[in-house]
């Protein structure tokens, strides 16, 4: 299959988010279509798959042009994607995600049998009857590929799918798309951010900055060209350093101690657990999905109660408490998602920091200029709704709410879709909270991200803390293997 | 001034079409479409009489508008004003029959006094349906509408049973209360000028403490984004439940006045429907507390005036419903079609899914 | 308790239940595929006036269900249009359809009141009448029973078993998803919209025809269709249990009838009302054992955890938090 996006332009607004790319996916071949976060790559792929209609340009499959391009004919076509979060049905049981194919349903025979057709085919193992919400990230994915290769996909999307997974998992979705090309007809496009990835797997690779195409290289792959590409040839070099790693921090009195503590939040309730945390410490919680590690993190910020044990802060015990408890021993979460859950879409900034800070409302402006612009580099007028807030301004604005004297700071997935300057900022806050005396936890589903930044690893899998990682004796395969529970955890345990 | 000129061109088109709708739907039941409509507005506006009449409707439906508007900026969906007027009523009604009556406290203390009884009663019933929202994740419209009924429960149990009249029990309601008991009358006509002055109180108050107070600014944040305050340590659930007592007792004190003020005694379903006319009317008014006079004086109108419709032409007085009904649809409509600015608050409340 | 006095108390429970059951259904089905229809209440009344003024026209009690139905479906219609094509707050919408729908009611009802009118008469098949206890329960009473238990099982069926109903159920899931699949979402959502007022305007008909047979100001099945709205929320949007929902609160309905017998001294207007608290405390015991504090209690105290709910269970995904979102 061989398929040309001729000149696609796409605009939202005034923002164009493809301006005049084009770029071909030839058969046989594996693509990668890099950039950073909103660089359209995404917006380039719904396009592709028909559920974005362009505003200039067109899609050629096999040379005909394909105008008015929609889901449906996209899937005729042979034109899979399988998305970032997984498109599918939680409370259904397996088959019928698969019988909800994309093409006409199918009977629960006909859906059973073709599900343990494909599985045979590919080497995955599925059980029909469970629903989808009790699989793990990587099984949602293959149910997905499932479903695709037994629509015969032609052209098979992918868009960052290594999130969430570990390495290994990563190796065998890897091998599972070599397979599927090799018999140099179909076509993988690989939407990713990692250059490592890229290098890895892609035989052709194209690069978006700002909804441009900006370059096209073919294997072998060249690391400085393709960053150079990605954020311009300035600043290429300074994303390309290595930030220097926190030491680990020993002795001194626990600013957090958690003692033999039961979690409970909404969907899941953690084994028992105990842990420690000094001032200083910069520390990530590696897990995939249903790990637990969310959970943890909630719970340290209260809002998921701890039920039994204990949680101390510098001392006080808050086990059992409100969250408002939390907040006076100054502890202090940072969502994940920004703006639904920290933030009032339809309130000023200003309004923002009063709210923030109540007992100094009355000097709302001066604050503002002081933490959110003079600090935080927030470009936007203090009247501006929050709903108008880029994912990075966001971000500066929740940190910027977050008070100085805060001790523990909590954040869940800190980086997810900002750009590499503000990444950059948001790393260069948390050492610098770190160094004055705070402590910060966080987790990312970035692995690698994760083990760059942090100066101690815990590990989460199946509901429990499995590993208590120094910083110096982890690397990303024994960190990747422990949780997914493919090694039991015995002598790193400290 | 693009705004104002689109906010009138869907205010008239939706005037018009309601208009059209209504008029159809009155030649459907059988009746004279343009006849109907002149009794209607004569009812309500045609004489002196009917304009103090209109005036005291407009009481209960402004204070029970502005406890909407409370409850509304806290996103709470507050269905229970009925059940919180009729509570309203009872405590007003108990407080003077078995206090002013009997004469435990001072006269001059007596109304004030109901009225501040009512108060409570109403926030109490709201607090009712709050704490079940907030602690029982039971959602207000049921808890709401089903206080509704037991209210009216209540004060049939009330007027049937231990309220009843000396000798028989009638559905005309209890014992008149002596005229000592009542709020003054404008002139001895059927209207208090307190329940009005008392109403428009009310409603300059919550507009002050919507709009300028830091209480205002939580509710609005706690209606944005509960879980962001939540975070904040803003405490949704106590705010929540201030503007759930807060709404009740403004219901409340609506149904003190048409105790105090119109009725002089408990009779069934004193609520008169003005608490369901009130949130129509803030729907009208999209929730804008500039427009919620006009809207509510609109309504209090059509209510007044369709009382005449079962006399004048044997048809049932819920035109006036039917209309405010049709007004408020052909409104969303409007609105959806043509949307300006301000819509946000209203606009499509999920991702149906395209291009998501 | 004699048996006779049994079957005519299960006979009585499965008459008030049969306009609980379709209305509930038809909520099932709506709110499966994704669309809250608040406007139930104002369906059920003004279709069990449309119900009994066809039926009255035309002499034919079958005509006049039909022309319920219609009605309802009318209703859901415009539900439809301002939810699904304009966008409006579906919630809002519902919420004005079921106050208008009232009013209009009365309205154009004025002249019907206190008339006599056709009903649907009683069902009198032979063997299966006699069958004992439910034998004469259901067939040999008023048709309405029947059909209401034929629907139960339709409605399953439709759902949990075909096709189509894989597709209503996934569309009411994840939107998005179905979208991406190439699901027709709007479509698959206003036919169900529809398809759920139909059996809405259905109980109205039976209503007006059978159970509280004729139309008046206030008629009798006022309030019902909030009822019916709180039992889909209890029957965890699975036909079967909503079914039995409805039973339940028919049998307060009923044993709040048989009491009065026994306690003269408590007003009526009291057992009219007992559904409603029971509504409310209902929904507390359901929403209070779906939370977490409560699965963390039963953990510790073992006799608890048999209450707790064994599947997940809670609303379609589409409608998940949607009543929290205001207006």
């Amino acid at each position: 299959m061989d398929v040309v996006l001729s000149q696609i332009v796409k605009r939202f607004g005034p923002l164009a988010a493809n301006d005049d790319v084009t770029m071909r996916f030839a058969p046989g071949t594996i693509h990668g279509l890099l950039g950073e976060n909103g660089a359209g790559k995404s917006t380039l792929m719904r396009v592709l798959c028909g559920v974005l209609a362009p505003d200039g340009g067109e899609v050629v499959v096999n040379g005909r042009a394909c105008p008015g391009l929609t889901p449906e004919g996209a899937g005729a076509l042979g034109i899979g994607m399988l998305s970032q979060d997984p498109l599918d049905f939680p409370p259904l049981p397996v088959w019928e995600n698969f019988a909800l194919g994309g093409g006409p349903v199918l009977s629960r025979s006909q859906a059973k049998a073709r599900l343990a057709a494909v599985c045979a085919r590919m080497g995955f193992v599925l059980p029909p009857d469970a629903p989808v919400s009790r699989l793990t990230v990587a099984e949602r994915q293959q149910l997905e590929l499932a479903r695709l290769f037994d629509r015969d996909v032609r052209l098979l999307i992918l868009d960052e799918p290594t999130t969430g997974i570990s390495p290994a998992q990563k190796e065998a979705l890897f091998g599972v798309l070599r397979a599927f090309v090799a018999d140099g007809e179909r076509v993988v496009a690989l939407v990713t951010h990692k250059l490592a990835e890229a290098k890895e797997l892609c035989d052709t690779v194209s690069v978006l900055r700002q909804g441009r195409l900006v370059g096209s290289f073919a294997a072998p792959l060249s690391t400085t060209a393709i960053l150079g590409a990605m954020f311009g040839a300035e600043a290429a070099c300074a994303v390309g350093a290595v930030p220097p790693r926190p030491a680990p921090v020993v002795g001194g009195e626990a600013l957090l101690r958690v003692t033999d503590a039961v979690i409970a939040d909404e969907k899941i309730v953690l084994q028992p657990l105990s842990v420690a945390i000094r001032p200083g410490e910069i520390v990530g919680l590696a897990g995939i999905s249903g790990g637990g590690q969310e959970a943890f993190l909630r719970g340290l910020a209260g809002i998921a109660p701890v039920v039994a044990g204990s949680l101390a802060v510098a001392g006080r015990e808050l086990a059992g408490k409100p969250a408002t408890r939390f907040l006076n021993a100054a502890v202090h979460y940072l969502p994940a998602s920004r703006l639904e859950e920290g933030l009032f879409p339809g309130l000023t900034l200003l309004d923002h920091v009063r709210l923030a800070f109540p007992e100094r409302r009355a000097e709302a402006r001066a604050i503002f200029a002081e933490r959110c612009v003079g600090r935080f580099r927030l470009t936007n007028l203090p009247e501006a709704k929050a709903a108008r807030l880029s994912g990075g301004n966001q971000q500066r604005l929740l940190l910027s709410l977050v008070p100085d004297d805060t001790r523990l700071l909590l954040a869940d997935n800190p980086t997810r879709g900002l750009d590499a300057a503000s990444i950059a900022q948001i790393w260069d806050h948390f050492r610098e909270r770190a160094a004055a005396g705070a402590a910060v936890v966080f987790f990312s589903e970035d692995l690698d991200e994760l083990l760059a930044h942090a100066g101690r690893v815990l590990v989460f899998f199946n509901r429990a803390l499995v590993a208590d990682l120094k910083a110096g004796i982890f690397d990303a395969a024994c960190v990747g293997d422990l949780m997914t529970g493919r090694t039991v955890p015995g002598q790193a345990v400290a | 001034m693009t705004g104002r000129t689109s906010s009138l061109a869907r205010a008239g088109f939706s005037l018009a079409l309601a208009l059209c709708v209504t008029l159809a739907i009155v030649a459907a039941a059988g009746a004279p479409p343009l006849t109907t409509l002149a009794v209607m507005l004569d009812g309500g506006l045609g004489s002196g009489q009917a304009v103090l009449r209109t005036l005291s409707a407009l009481v209960p439906l402004l204070l029970c508008g502005a406890a909407l508007c409370v409850t509304f900026a806290a996103n709470l969906w507050n269905i229970g004003v009925e059940g919180q007027i009729t509570l309203g009523a009872v405590c007003c009604v108990w407080f003077l029959r078995d206090l002013g009556l009997a004469g435990l406290v001072p006269p001059f203390l007596a109304v004030p006094g109901a009225l501040a009884a009512s108060m409570v009663g109403g926030a109490a019933w709201a607090l009712l349906s709050g704490v079940l929202r907030t602690h029982g994740r039971v959602h207000e419209i049921f808890s709401g509408l089903g206080l509704n009924f037991v209210a009216m429960g209540v004060s049939l149990w009330l007027i049937l049973g231990p309220w009843k009249r000396p000798g028989m029990a009638s559905m005309s309601g209890t014992e008149p209360l002596p005229a000592a008991l009542w709020l003054p009358a404008l002139g001895g006509r059927p209207m208090s000028l307190w329940g009005l002055i008392l109403a428009v109180a009310a409603f300059v108050l919550v507009a002050w403490v919507l709009n300028r107070t830091f209480f205002g600014l939580t509710l609005s944040a706690v209606r944005q984004n509960a879980m962001a305050a939540e975070r904040l340590g803003l405490r949704p659930k106590r705010r929540m439940l201030a503007a759930m007592a807060l709404g009740g007792a403004l219901a409340g004190l609506a149904g003190g006045v048409l105790v105090a003020g119109l009725y002089h005694r408990l009779i069934p379903s004193i609520s008169g429907n003005y608490g369901y006319t009130a949130i129509m009317a803030v729907l009208l008014a999209s929730g804008s507390l500039r427009f919620l006079p006009l809207a509510c004086l609109f309504f209090a109108v059509l209510t007044v005036g369709s009382i005449q419709l079962p006399l004048a032409l044997s048809l049932d007085s819920s035109l006036a419903g039917v209309v405010q009904g049709v007004l408020v649809l052909t409104l969303f409509a409007a609105r959806r079609l043509w949307p300006a600015g301000n819509t946000g608050s209203t606009g499509g409340t999920r991702n149906r899914g395209s291009a998501a | 308790m004699s048996l006779d006095y049994l079957t005519a108390l299960i006979a009585a429970v499965l008459f008030a239940a049969a306009p609980l059951i379709l209305a509930a259904l038809g909520e099932t089905i709506s709110e499966r595929a994704g669309v809250i229809n608040l406007s139930l209440d104002g369906t059920v009344l003004f279709a069990a006036m449309v119900a009994f003024a066809a039926a009255r026209a035309t002499d034919n009690p079958w005509l006049g269900l039909a022309a319920g139905g219609l009605a309802g479906a009318g209703i859901a219609a415009v539900l439809g249009v301002f939810g699904l094509l304009l966008g409006a707050s579906e919630l809002a919408v519902g919420f004005v359809l079921t106050l208008f729908c009232r009013e209009l009611a009365y309205f154009m009802g004025h002249g019907q009141a206190r008339q006599p009118g056709p009903d649907l008469g009683a069902l009198n098949l032979p063997f299966l009448s006699d069958l004992p206890l439910f034998g004469p329960a259901i067939f040999r009473q008023s048709p309405v029973v029947l059909l209401s238990l034929v629907a139960v099982g339709l409605v399953w069926f439709f759902l949990m078993r075909t096709r189509a109903g894989l597709v209503v159920r996934a569309v009411g899931e994840a939107p998005a998803a179905a979208v991406a699949r190439g699901l027709a979402v709007t479509r698959t959502q206003f036919l169900c919209c529809l398809a759920g007022g139909a059996l809405g305007g259905l109980a109205g008909g039976l209503y007006s025809l059978s159970v509280k047979p004729g139309w008046g100001h206030p008629q009798g099945c006022e309030g019902a269709g909030w009822i019916a709205l709180a039992i889909v929320i209890f029957g965890g949007w699975k036909p079967v249990r909503v079914a039995l929902g409805a039973l339940f609160f028919a049998a307060i309905q009923v044993a709040g009838i048989a009491l009065q017998d026994v306690l003269p001294g408590l007003s009526g207007t009291l057992f009219q009302i007992a559904p409603f608290p029971v509504m409310i405390l209902t929904l507390l015991v359901v929403n209070l054992r779906r939370s977490a504090a409560f699965r963390e209690a039963a953990r510790r105290v073992p006799l608890l955890g048999r209450l707790v709910p064994r599947t997940a269970g809670g609303a379609p995904g589409a409608i998940v938090g949607a009543l929290d979102k205001g207006f």
